[in-house]
Parts: structure tokens; C-alpha cells; sequence
């Protein structure tokens, strides 16, 4: 079996790009399911050969948070070519603000410095109500044993997509004006790093209030795990006990 | 006997597991004809209804029947929620039929989880899929690689003409005349779209019944090219008179595609016209990346035979044999004046990330059986040869020779360097320790094969 260090950076590109436009997907779904925003804006678009939904020209007012939205160098939007059908937002501002989000997000990634991405569903009063939690592992040496390596990966996240849509079985109802927001919960040195990025993509970052992070009485509910050569993963929600206080 | 169990089954599937159990899937998961799969899901949902349990289900259903519209009949299929299953009901002049489509616990507001969840399980069956189908049609056998490429393209400029031909004919919802502009402008987007989309056409006719806000609002964005040309697929295989769709489909080579036998028969000239290009498509990517890969291949030969003209004829009747490790090996020398157009490469990856799965996979079989060989018998072997020259001098020189050899610590690393790897990167690269592996192999040969595994840890930097 081959085993590349962390330092064959090229891989860890790879694995980033393909971690920021799964993100990407999974943010604009949650944001869907979960009716943070109204359905009327996402439209299907394609990802990994199932349908996701994406957010649609309408005018939205995006929060802006302490949350890195990334842009991914995969043209998710435009690309026909790109299989799986996915609901998408096509409100520009929205869309903008999770790729710069996940953008910030992907040299994190390729230097495995990312130990969690959060999405968190706040309610009006700025207090977390369900926190989606994508728990990323990427294992030091990456081993490759298999030739058929990114449609096993594409298989697996299409999965999770799949869980994601059907997620509400097992959630309760958020209450309405909910807003949200990204986290990143990195490994020690990144932040170090994260001054350069901002800089340089005039995208700040902060760091994350008490409040944001700290959920009173959670509740966890398992979506979903996936075990890869390149990548581990692992979904879980955590669910404010009673949402409508 | 098995049949028992069944509800057993949907239960935990439902329940327990929160998945969407659709009646293809269950079909395949149980190993059970479709039509049986469809009377136990009924039978699930019966039973859990008179029981009255605390899970709440949702089911949907897949109507069917003609419809009288602008004065023009249609054969409509639909995928619809129970909560709007009498309506559209009540909206067809006949029912040809209903069934169950799935059961899952939680509301789905789009289709799209359906698809979802029969894509991967067909995925993993596509060899034997209209096994408990249906529909069946003797006439759909596998075909040989290269009558569907060419069919591909046929299919290809016969799309636009059927389908302006078709929609013509399409009767109304408000799509119709829209839709064929698009279909005839964009054959190679629906193309794609079709191989996607076979499963979910039934499902697309859904979106009728929902809000027709969303819709309209959908296909007259500016992004709305793809809903749009969902609602054109469907209007395009769902409205059209499943007659003249059966004429076509007669009329049009016989395709490689055992998918679409299971599918509906409205559905069969989708994947007909969609499956040479679903499954080419892959093999089309991979053409040009085989065809760049060897162009480099035969670049870097010449430049092989340009350096290392002082060779032997034997070493070159050798390489041949084993040429296509030795020009990896020589991409690999190139790896390391170029890598800033090397990084390059990378960030356009994602959509070559996702293709290039195919493609090279084919192109390193041929590498690996051919290094399988060439392990068991020789090696290429770095070494030096003393002769005399025409001056009369004393040469020594380094030449690479083929060496038999079953040294297992070298069809190790042959072995390394012939496993797939996602990115071009990762063939230049393993290539690249490949050749130096030979050479650190001869030398450390005489010693104990231990500390070869340790040079090798240095080498891989």
C-alpha cells in the first residue's frame, strides 16, 4: 500500500477540495431541511449523482457571524456535469457567504488542522438550538488501497446527504426566525494561520462567543458515519432539549 | 419462509434505521419481485395504521392513469404524497394504477431522497437489475463497447429531432412549448441529465402537485436551467403519449442498457437515449485523459531513446515489453523540474477528481499485469558495465538491465506504484519511487532485506 505523509501536500489538496464542496452541499441542505430559510429559494442542483437543494436568486438577508464560509474551487453552482441533484441556494449574498466560509476553511483542511465543523441553527435570541456537527478526521498517513478510492468517498458522502434529507424524522421542529451560523473547531496552532487567511481574503474571522458554542441540555442524535483511505467523518446533531423557550 | 419476516424487516428499516424504503429497494435488499415488494410495503402500512403506534409514517404513492388536458389525452405517472393522493386521483379520467412507493418516518418535502436511495442500490445491482422487474425485454442484452460509442453518437443527433418531435406533441402544464426550446438547445445537458435523472422522472412528475409557485418561480429564474430541464424531462417522458414513445423506442438502435428495462416503459427511451452517454461518459472522460496520458508516454519515450542512446538492443527489446512502467517512470523524471504545473493541475480537480475514478483504473491494469509479469521474471536492475570503447578507453557505465529476480520486497513496490490513485499526481509520483526502489533493491539485496524497507522509508521523501 502506498502511504503519503501529510507533507505530500497535493493530496491534502484533494482531500480539502473534496471535504469544502461536500460542506458546501451540506450547509445549503441543513439550511433547507431544517427551514432556516424559505424553501422558495433553493433550487435542485447536482451533486454525486443525487439531487440537493441550493438556494435560488431571492433576497435574503444572510447573518454574518464568526463563521468561515469557504469557496471551494469546484464550480458547484455551474457545473452540469457534476451528478447527484442537490437542493442549492441561489440567493447570491447566502451562497457568497458559505464559500468564503469554507474558502477560509480549506487550507485548514489540507494541513488537517480541522478537528470539527459546526453549523449552528440559532434562535432569535442568538441562543444555539441544533448544532450539526461534522466531526473530520484525516488520518496522518494517508494509505491508498483501492482503485476505485473517490467513488467509494462519493458513494459515502452521497449518504450522508441522504441522512441529512431525512433527518427531520429524528429532530423536532425549530422554532421560527432561526438564523445561522458556522463554527470551526480547529487544533491548536491553526488560528496562528487563520490571521494570514483573513488578510489576505478580507474575510474575518472571529473567535466564537460562549454562547454560540455552549448548548444548554443537548440532546445527541447519530446521522452518520463514513470510514475512508482518505477521510473519516462522522455527523452527529446536537439538540437543545426544548426548543421553544 | 423468508416472507415472514418481511415486516420484521420494513419495521427495522423504517423505524429503526430511519431510511427511505422504496419499493425497488426493498426489492433488491429482500431479493423479492418488485410486485411483491410493493404488497408487503402495503401490507406494513396497513398493519402499523390499524395499530395505531406512536411512529408516525409516511408513505408515498406512485399514481398512474390517463388524463384529459386541453382537450389532449396523456398517460400521466406521478409520485405523489398521501396527503395529495385523492386529489390527483380525482384529476385522472383513469386509473391504471397505484402502489405504494415508499415508506419512510419523516416528511420528505422534494423527491430527490427517493432517488437517492434507489440510485446506490442499483449502482451495486446494475448487472442484474430487472432481475425482479416487471418489465422485462429479451431484446436488451449488453452491447459491445465500441457499437455504443458509435450508437452514442447517434443517439446524440437523434435526440434533438425526436424531441422537437415530441414536445409538439407534449400537451400542457405550462411547460410544454418552453421545454422543447430547451430540449432542442441544450440535447447534451439533458443527456446528462437523463442518466441521473432515469429514476427520478417518475418523481419529477411529482412537482405538480406541489405549490406551482415554486415552480414557475424555479423555471424562470436564472439558475432555473436545471429544474427546468427536470420539468422538461419530465413533460418530455411523462406527458408524451407512452405510444409514440414506443415507436421511437422501436425505431432506435437496441442500447446497451439493462437499467431501463426495469424502468416503466415511459421511462425506457430515457435511459436508452441517456445510457450510452451515462456509461460512455465515464469512458469518455477517460478517453482524453488515456489519450493525454499516452501522448506524455510517447513524449517521453523519444526523449527516453534521445538520453540513453548508447543502449543495447536487447535493453530496448526489453522495454518495450515493459514499457509502460518504464515511460511512467519517466514522466516521474520530469515530475520534479515541473512542479509548479503539476500543483496546477490539482486545484481544477474536482470535477476531474470525480471522472478520473474510471478512467485510470483502465489504464493501470494494463500496468500492473504488465509489472505482474515482469516481477516474476525480471527485473530491471541498475548496474554497471565496463567495456571497452571505440577509443580504447575503459568505459564504465550505468545501464538498467533486466534482471530475473522474485525479490518480493521489488514486486512490492511495483506493486505500489501499479494501485490507483485519484489525482495524475499520485501516478507521476509513485512512479518516482518506483524507479528508485529498483535501484536501493540491488543494493540492499546483499544485505538484509530489513533495511531495504528503511532506505525505501527515505527514498518516499
Amino acid at each position: 500500500m502506498t502511504t503519503l505523509t501529510r507533507q505530500d501536500l497535493n493530496f491534502g489538496q484533494v482531500v480539502a477540495d473534496v471535504l469544502c464542496e461536500f460542506l458546501e452541499v451540506a450547509v445549503h441542505l441543513i439550511l433547507y431541511v431544517r427551514e432556516v430559510y424559505p424553501v422558495g429559494i433553493f433550487q435542485k442542483r447536482k451533486k454525486y449523482n443525487v439531487p440537493v437543494q441550493i438556494f435560488t436568486d431571492d433576497i435574503i438577508k444572510a447573518q454574518r457571524n464568526s463563521v468561515i464560509c469557504p469557496r471551494p474551487h469546484s464550480p458547484l453552482m455551474s457545473n452540469d456535469s457534476a451528478e447527484t441533484s442537490a437542493y442549492m441556494s441561489c440567493h447570491p449574498e447566502l451562497n457568497q457567504y458559505i464559500q468564503d466560509t469554507l474558502h477560509c476553511v480549506k487550507p485548514l483542511l489540507e494541513k488537517n488542522d480541522v478537528e470539527k465543523v459546526v453549523v449552528v441553527i440559532l434562535d432569535k435570541e442568538h441562543r444555539p438550538v441544533e448544532k450539526f456537527v461534522f466531526e473530520i478526521t484525516q488520518p496522518p498517513l494517508l494509505s491508498i488501497s483501492s482503485d476505485s478510492l473517490l467513488s467509494h468517498v462519493e458513494q459515502l458522502l452521497r449518504a450522508f446527504i441522504l441522512k441529512i434529507s431525512v433527518c427531520d424524522a429524528v429532530l423536532d421542529h425549530n422554532p421560527p426566525g432561526c438564523t445561522f451560523t458556522v463554527l470551526v473547531h480547529t487544533r491548536e496552532a491553526a488560528t496562528r494561520n487563520m490571521e494570514k487567511i483573513q488578510v489576505i481574503k478580507d474575510f474575518p474571522w472571529i473567535l466564537a462567543d460562549e454562547q454560540d458554542v455552549h448548548m444548554h441540555d443537548p440532546r445527541l442524535i447519530p446521522l452518520k458515519t463514513m470510514t475512508s483511505d482518505i477521510l473519516k467523518m462522522q455527523l452527529y446533531v446536537e439538540e437543545r432539549a426544548h426548543k421553544s423557550s | 419462509m423468508a416472507d415472514q419476516f418481511y415486516l420484521e424487516n420494513i419495521d427495522e428499516f423504517v423505524t429503526d434505521q430511519n431510511k427511505i424504503v422504496t419499493y425497488k429497494w426493498l426489492s433488491y435488499t429482500l431479493g423479492v419481485h418488485v410486485n411483491q415488494a410493493k404488497q408487503m410495503l402495503y401490507d406494513y402500512v396497513e398493519r402499523k395504521r390499524k395499530e395505531n403506534s406512536g411512529a408516525q409514517l409516511h408513505v408515498t404513492y406512485l399514481v398512474s392513469g390517463s388524463l384529459l388536458q386541453n382537450g389532449h389525452s396523456c398517460h400521466k405517472v406521478a409520485v405523489v404524497r398521501e396527503d395529495e393522493l385523492e386529489a390527483v386521483k380525482s384529476k385522472l379520467a383513469v386509473t391504471a394504477s397505484i402502489h405504494v412507493y415508499s415508506i419512510q418516518k419523516a416528511m420528505l418535502k422534494d423527491s430527490g431522497p427517493l432517488f437517492n436511495t434507489d440510485y446506490d442500490i442499483l449502482k451495486s445491482n446494475l448487472q442484474n437489475c430487472s432481475k425482479f422487474s416487471a418489465i422485462q425485454c429479451a431484446a436488451a442484452v449488453p452491447r459491445a463497447p465500441a457499437e455504443s460509442l458509435s450508437s452514442r453518437k447517434f443517439d446524440q443527433s437523434d435526440l434533438p429531432a425526436s424531441s422537437e418531435t415530441q414536445a409538439s406533441e407534449l400537451t400542457t402544464n405550462g411547460h410544454g412549448p418552453p421545454a422543447s426550446k430547451q430540449v432542442s438547445q441544450q440535447p447534451k445537458g439533458i443527456m446528462g441529465m437523463l442518466v441521473s435523472k432515469a429514476a427520478t422522472k417518475p418523481q419529477e412528475t411529482n412537482k405538480e402537485t406541489k405549490p406551482e409557485a415554486k415552480e414557475i418561480t424555479n423555471a424562470s429564474s436564472a439558475g432555473g436551467k436545471a429544474p427546468g430541464k427536470a420539468n422538461t424531462m419530465s413533460n418530455f417522458f411523462g406527458k408524451a403519449a407512452m405510444n409514440k414513445l414506443k415507436v421511437n423506442l422501436d425505431s432506435e438502435q437496441p442500447v446497451k442498457e439493462e437499467k431501463l428495462v426495469e424502468q416503466p416503459p415511459v421511462s425506457v427511451t430515457e435511459p436508452k437515449l441517456a445510457a450510452p452517454t451515462g456509461l460512455k461518459k465515464s469512458s469518455k472522460k477517460a478517453e482524453p485523459v488515456k489519450t493525454q496520458q499516452k501522448e506524455k508516454k510517447g513524449g517521453k519515450r523519444v526523449e527516453l531513446s534521445d538520453d540513453e542512446a548508447k543502449e543495447t538492443e536487447n535493453m530496448k527489446k526489453k522495454r518495450r515489453r515493459i514499457k509502460l512502467p518504464e515511460s511512467d517512470s519517466s514522466e516521474d523524471e520530469v515530475f520534479p523540474d515541473s512542479p509548479e504545473t503539476y500543483e496546477a493541475e490539482s486545484p481544477s480537480p474536482p470535477p476531474p477528481v470525480f471522472s478520473p475514478p474510471d478512467p485510470l483504473p483502465k489504464e493501470l491494469p494494463p500496468i500492473k499485469s504488465s509489472s505482474g509479469e515482469s516481477k516474476r521474471k525480471r527485473r530491471r536492475v541498475l548496474k554497471s558495465k565496463t567495456f571497452v570503447d571505440e577509443e580504447g578507453c575503459i568505459v564504465t557505465e550505468k545501464v538498467y538491465e533486466s534482471e530475473s529476480c522474485t525479490d518480493s520486497e521489488e514486486e512490492l513496490k511495483m506493486k505500489t506504484s501499479s494501485v490507483h490513485r485519484p489525482p495524475a499526481t499520485a501516478v507521476k509520483k509513485e512512479p518516482r519511487e518506483e524507479r528508485k526502489g529498483p535501484k536501493k533493491g540491488t543494493a540492499a539485496l546483499g544485505r538484509a532485506n530489513r533495511q531495504v524497507s528503511i532506505t525505501g522509508f527515505f527514498q518516499k521523501k
